[in-house]
């Protein structure tokens, strides 16, 4: 019984650090330009695609693959915001058409790709070829210990770049404030292709990380994405520590909800936590409430 | 209003042909089905109309609000054998249950929220339609839906059930359309475009949330029983998110405000997978890029872009018609009109009241009496609290303590909805007009709260609703008329600020308040503009209205205020009339600093 | 208003060129839906494989009674909106004598009005048994249904593999849930207790969860009716991850090609139930064989059962003509045929197969037991 619940926490820990990573990027990008990517889900995609044809196809070091799978996925997605953000940028009011133009662009994302690799899933092999490992009873799969550690690996190094560095400093000073930012010499329509890249980027990398575990598939981001979301409003939606235990939580919960209540409910156990946050805390666990000035 | 119904009648005839134009026998069939479908899913369609269009709600639950109806009315005629047109209702019933669900629990979400709730509400309802066996059937779905039967006739066929699909959608048009043009229809309106100002007008953000989701699922839920008696055969994979998007999808091709644009959307949504047969597997690539440039690019949908062109076409052909009306006539006159002498009778009390936000305490003690026929400004530096009292006064915040009497009645903490409806208006500092509204549609939203029409009186047409929809107007352009403002048909956004002013000003008074406040309605205009502005507050201030304004144009202030109150740090710290003020020292000392010396 | 009346007539206008109807003499048209695009694409490709094989040997020996066989495809998306307006789509060609229809349960359902609306004989693979036995008598199944395969695994796993506690895990859309609803039935009938029973969404990539389940509930075998290869795989890797020792049966899903390419070692040492299966007899022997050579890849049930309807039906029309009634007629008289899914023999409901494969999964490959029906 307690093994039981050891495994499951684990297994509920590493989905929720992939929720963690793409909510990172939700949050990111909402905050600095205040739009919401419903296509962030698909990033997690094209970082696990690019991971394959890396890996199987041109057979490069895992550790390698992934710098370059990660990196070409910000490309992408800095691609991606020229394309559908560099044009309404500044018109007033643009939040509605965005949000709708993601969508849709997450459509067509789905089916370049798939049209692109087929439908047969890839394997993708993990990191550590041990197929699992038992601890005291408890099988442990070390891709999710793997997901677990990046995860904080990666946090930490994003804390360190937005507080610590120069650039990073620039980016949040955009996002609080960009006419003021662009009078003091800061290029605001890089930073956005920034801001893209790196929420991007880490989209891609949870999307390498589960590869292994769950195989790559065109569809695999859209039904992470949503989750994701959820977990990041649940954490409160301007804050990034809310979006990493947003994450966690609702990847445990998902977990613990389809074991204990009910496994064909799976996929509602988050968005029912999100309604009932949403009635009774809407600013979510560490969100602030922000007053609009009247 | 029958100009504008006719409008519809060449559409309606064509979609009463089309099944003539078709070619026969099984060919014809294929057409008439995917005809049929269309038609569903346009009724549905048109709840996104009212929810998005209306009231810029977002919502990716449509698809939802299409299944319970569906799953409802099939449950209830097959297992049940509920009479075809009973189980109708009851699923429009149901459904509509849940969307003033939804629409209750959407009230303090901003957009990206909502639209994660309708997701979420969205999959957990596909969730449940699958795997509830014992209600639904689970996922084998159900057969052998009924078609209906008039008057003892069945309708089986095709060619039957197409007309009755046109007639619901004629029926679903109505609804929409009445709704638009009611009072109802002003209130979606400007909750789309400003909520703030949209309650400080007397509008009930909470039930007119509720209302458009309302109407959007029992929308929804009639195109779901044409779905369903349509197709013989409902399962529950068809409502899923994707639908939802496709729902969206011919809304946005359609321009999203427009009955005939989202009917249109729909046909085309639906046959375009067909006509793309020859694209195989990449037409749903480009349906999404479709997506991404029409919301983009082509933000009144395709169908907006189409009515252009053809208006670009008619008027190469007729030519323009030469509108004459550019000029803003401002009515000059050199008489001031008499004003009234400020009574001692007092309107509006403010006692010891105090606003603090976490630490900072904006408003900290403030008491001043407004008397009735009162022109009385606040006046104090930047930062002294005295917008922060009009809110309070407006109900957009709530007070830390003190109160407010108005007409002998406490109103501390109630609302801007029923601030306003105690004839209370007022304008903002940052002008809130509804942008795309026009300037008469503006003025005629301030009309709302002496409505009496619901929505079964707009629907049911009844004459008092006509009445007060007239009247509304009337008096919108009486009041613009009455401050000299003549470009009515104009949108908000395209008028020059001064002009906006002006309008905002018409609308807070369109429904006669007893109580203007204006918060600094001279600011950023020029000389001419505010001398026109001071013409306008003797002019309203001559119908007997009280006002209560901020401002900074000392000299504007001399001339139209007959009382003062200074406020410094969010205390009062001088009162009295506008010269009194303007030499109290204190005064000075608080614009100017302490090191000047006082002549 | 002008405008409204212009769009909707050249709409009108579009869509009445698409859809002409080519009338050829000298061939015999044989119209199929499939899953050309959507979810289910890549089976959708391998029953387009499946049919034109049979059609190319068919053509090449002659065709029908001197008359090439002209298959025509029409893309249902593996929905059930777009399954029927295919379906309609090849009906309003007149020339279109047969059509072979959907596997999947719901689209079939969706088409049945249609069906006995316009009378044309429709071959069907999907296996839910409700779909023969609503009175429609245009419909014939070319696959055994859902009481053969769960009676042949309940009784496999309680008489041979000595299962007493099951623990039965299913996909909980129409193929899964039926399936799951008959074989707990037959596991009972058989003796053995139903110890757990979970349903999950298609697709789920994560099943620790009910893994954990089937553990805790002290099962010595776990059932499976999964609809995708994918999922079948994804579970049995994380199966064998989770260190779980019980037996294994599942449907036919588990001995597909794509499952044993993508479970790889997980699949090892599992059984299943199968219509086709490649070394099952001579037919499917012939048919591997030739469709290795001209696809290089392995068949599966996809093709094999379109491959099994394209060769009933060419033989009976041969025999009837290719009148409408002739053919139900004659489809219904087929008894014997030995095809590459079994030997037909079809009933009044219009089953023709009555009996599964046993299989084992063993080195990567399906080796046959036995045939139970």
């Amino acid at each position: 019984m307690f093994s039981e619940f050891i495994q499951l926490t684990i297994a509920g820990l590493a989905v929720g650090s992939i929720y963690a990573l793409i909510a990172l990027g939700f949050v990111l990008i909402y905050t600095s330009v205040n739009v919401v990517n419903f296509a962030q889900g698909d990033f997690a995609m094209i970082g696990a695609y690019f991971m394959v044809s890396l890996v199987v196809v041109l057979h490069l070091p895992w550790w390698l693959a992934l710098v370059l799978a990660v990196v070409a996925t910000g490309l992408v997605g800095a691609l991606f915001q020229l394309l559908i953000f560099q044009p309404v940028r500044n018109r007033p009011r643009n939040f509605l058409p965005v949000m709708i133009a993601t969508v849709g662009a997450s459509v067509f994302l789905e089916q370049a790709f798939l049209l692109i690799y087929g439908p047969i899933p890839y394997q993708l092999p993990p990191i550590f070829k041990a197929d699992s490992v038992a601890v005291f009873g408890v099988h442990v799969y070390p891709q999710y210990i793997v997901i677990i550690v990046v995860t904080a690996a990666m946090v930490a190094l994003l804390n360190w770049f937005l507080e610590r560095t120069k650039l990073g400093k620039q980016l949040q000073a955009t996002a609080q404030d960009p006419d003021t930012a662009r009078l003091m010499g800061i290029r605001v329509a890089w930073m956005a292709a920034l801001t893209f890249a790196i929420s991007t980027a880490l989209g891609g990398l949870a999307g390498l990380l589960i590869a292994p575990v769950y195989t790559v598939t065109a569809t695999m981001g859209s039904s992470i994405a949503l989750k994701a979301f959820a977990a990041a409003i649940v954490g409160g939606f301007g804050s990034m520590k809310g979006a990493i235990v947003g994450g966690l939580g609702i990847g445990l919960i998902e977990t613990y909800g389809a074991t204990y209540i009910s496994g064909s409910y799976r996929d509602a156990f988050p968005f029912i936590v999100l309604i009932l946050f949403l009635i009774f805390r809407p600013y979510g666990l560490f969100g602030e409430k922000v007053s609009q000035k009247v | 209003m029958i100009r504008s119904i006719a409008r519809f009648l060449p559409f309606v005839a064509l979609l009463v042909l089309i099944p003539f134009l078709l070619p026969g026998g099984r060919l014809g069939s294929y057409y008439l089905t995917l005809l049929i479908l269309s038609l569903s899913y346009a009724v549905a369609a048109l709840g996104l109309t009212v929810l998005l269009g209306y009231s810029g709600q977002i919502s990716l639950a449509q698809a939802a609000f299409f299944g319970i109806g569906a799953y409802t009315f099939s449950v209830l005629a097959v297992n049940h054998h509920v009479g075809y047109w009973s189980a109708a209702l009851a699923a429009v019933v149901v459904t509509t249950g849940f969307g003033l669900f939804l629409g209750a629990i959407s009230l303090r979400l901003a957009s990206h929220y909502l639209a994660l709730v309708t997701i979420g509400f969205q999959i957990i309802t596909e969730l449940v339609l699958n795997n509830w066996n014992a209600m639904t059937g689970g996922a084998d779905g159900i057969s052998n839906i009924p078609r209906p039967s008039l008057f003892g006739y069945a309708i089986n066929s095709d060619h039957g059930f197409y007309f009755i699909s046109v007639a619901v959608l004629v029926l679903a048009s109505y609804v929409v359309f009445r709704l638009r043009h009611s009072r109802l229809g002003g209130a979606l309106f400007a909750l789309r475009e400003d909520e703030i100002a949209a309650s400080a007008n007397g509008i009930s953000l909470f039930r007119t949330k509720v209302l458009a989701f309302a109407v959007s699922a029992a929308l929804a839920a009639m195109g779901g029983i044409l779905y369903a008696s349509g197709s013989l055969y409902i399962s529950p994979n068809v409502f899923n998110f994707y639908q939802s998007v496709s729902f969206f999808a011919m809304a946005l091709v359609g321009g999203q405000a427009s009955i005939v644009g989202t009917t249109l959307g729909a046909g085309l949504i639906t046959f375009l997978p067909e006509v793309l047969r020859f694209l195989h597997a990449y037409y749903i690539a480009v349906y999404g890029v479709l997506v991404v440039v029409v919301v983009l690019f082509m933000p009144e949908g395709l169908y907006g872009l189409l009515l252009r062109g053809v208006g670009a076409v008619t008027t190469l052909v007729l030519g323009r018609r030469e509108d004459g009306r550019d000029e803003v006539a401002y009515l000059k006159s050199d008489a001031v009109p008499e004003r009234p002498v400020a009574s001692d009778r007092p309107l509006l009390e403010i006692r010891d009241l105090a606003k603090h936000f976490g630490g900072i305490k904006a408003v900290n003690g403030v008491s001043l009496t407004v008397n009735r026929g009162d022109v009385a400004v606040l006046i104090g530096p930047n930062g002294s609290g005295k917008t922060t009292v009009l809110n309070v006064l407006s109900g957009i915040y709530t007070a830390t303590a003190g109160s407010i009497v108005y007409d002998g009645k406490e109103i501390t903490n109630l609302g801007p909805t029923r601030i306003n409806r105690l004839g209370i208006s007022r304008t903002f500092q940052n002008i809130r007009l509804f942008p795309e509204l026009t300037a008469l549609e503006n003025v005629a939203v301030g009309h709302y709260r002496r409505g009496t029409v619901g929505l079964a009186g707009a629907l049911l047409s009844r004459p008092r609703g006509y009445r007060e929809e007239r009247e509304a107007m009337e008096k919108a352009r009486e009041t613009l008329h009455f401050l000299g403002f003549v470009r009515l048909d104009v949108k908000a956004k395209n008028l020059p600020y001064g002009q906006q002013r002006i309008v905002e000003i018409a609308r807070a008074i369109v429904s006669g308040p007893e109580l203007l406040l204006l918060d600094e309605p001279a600011a950023g205009m020029n000389h001419e503009e505010t001398e026109v502005l001071s013409q306008i507050l003797y002019r309203i201030h001559a119908l007997g209205v009280t006002m209560l304004l901020i401002e900074h144009d000392m000299s504007f202030v001399s001339s139209v205020a007959t009382r003062a109150y200074v406020m410094d740090f969010g205390q009062k710290i001088s009162e009295g009339s506008v010269k009194q003020v303007l030499s109290d020292p204190a005064v000075m000392k608080a614009y100017l600093g302490d090191d000047v010396e006082y002549a | 208003m002008i405008g409204k009346l212009l769009g909707g007539a050249g709409m009108i206008a579009l869509l009445c060129g698409a859809g002409v109807a080519h009338a050829a003499s000298g061939t015999i048209e044989i119209g199929m839906i499939a899953d050309l695009t959507g979810p289910a694409a890549l089976s959708g490709q391998h029953k387009v494989d499946g049919a034109k094989l049979a059609v190319d040997e068919i053509n090449a020996h002659g065709g029908i009674a001197g008359k090439k066989i002209k298959l025509i495809v029409e893309d249902d998306r593996g929905q059930n909106q777009a399954g029927v307006s295919a379906y309609q789509k090849l009906a309003a060609n007149q020339n279109i004598v047969a059509i072979i229809g959907s596997i999947r349960s719901t689209i079939v359902q969706a088409t049945l009005p249609y069906v006995a609306r316009y009378k044309i004989p429709t071959m069907i693979g999907g296996t839910d048994p409700k779909l023969t036995h609503v009175g429609n008598q245009w419909v014939f199944r070319f696959r055994p249904n859902d009481t053969y395969a769960s009676a042949t695994m309940a009784q496999y796993a309680v008489k041979t593999m000595g299962s007493k506690n099951v623990a039965v895990l299913y996909d909980t859309d129409a193929f899964g849930a039926a399936g799951n609803a008959l074989l707990k039935v037959a596991l009972v009938k058989n003796g053995a207790k139903v110890v757990s029973d979970q349903g999950y969404t298609t697709a789920t990539r994560d099943y620790t969860s009910f893994l954990e389940k089937v553990k805790s509930s002290g099962a010595d075998t776990l059932a499976t009716y999964m609809t995708n290869s994918e999922d079948e795989a994804q579970m049995l890797k994380q199966l064998r991850q989770l260190g779980l020792k019980v037996k294994i049966i599942g449907s036919t899903s588990i001995a597909t090609s794509v499952c044993i390419q993508l479970a790889g070692p997980a699949v090892d040492d599992t059984y299943g139930v199968s219509d086709f299966v490649a070394d099952g007899n001579d037919a499917a022997k012939a048919f591997t064989k030739r469709y290795v050579a001209k696809y290089n890849s392995q068949p599966d049930v996809f093709g094999g059962w379109v491959y099994d309807a394209m060769n009933v039906l060419s033989r009976v029309i041969a025999k009837d003509g290719t009148a409408p009634a002739a053919i139900q007629k004659g489809i219904r008289a087929v008894k014997g045929y030995h095809g590459v899914e079994g030997t037909y023999t079809f009933d009044t409901n219009g089953d023709g197969l009555h009996g599964y494969w046993v299989v084992k999964i063993k080195h990567r490959k399906v080796i046959p037991i036995k045939y139970v029906g």
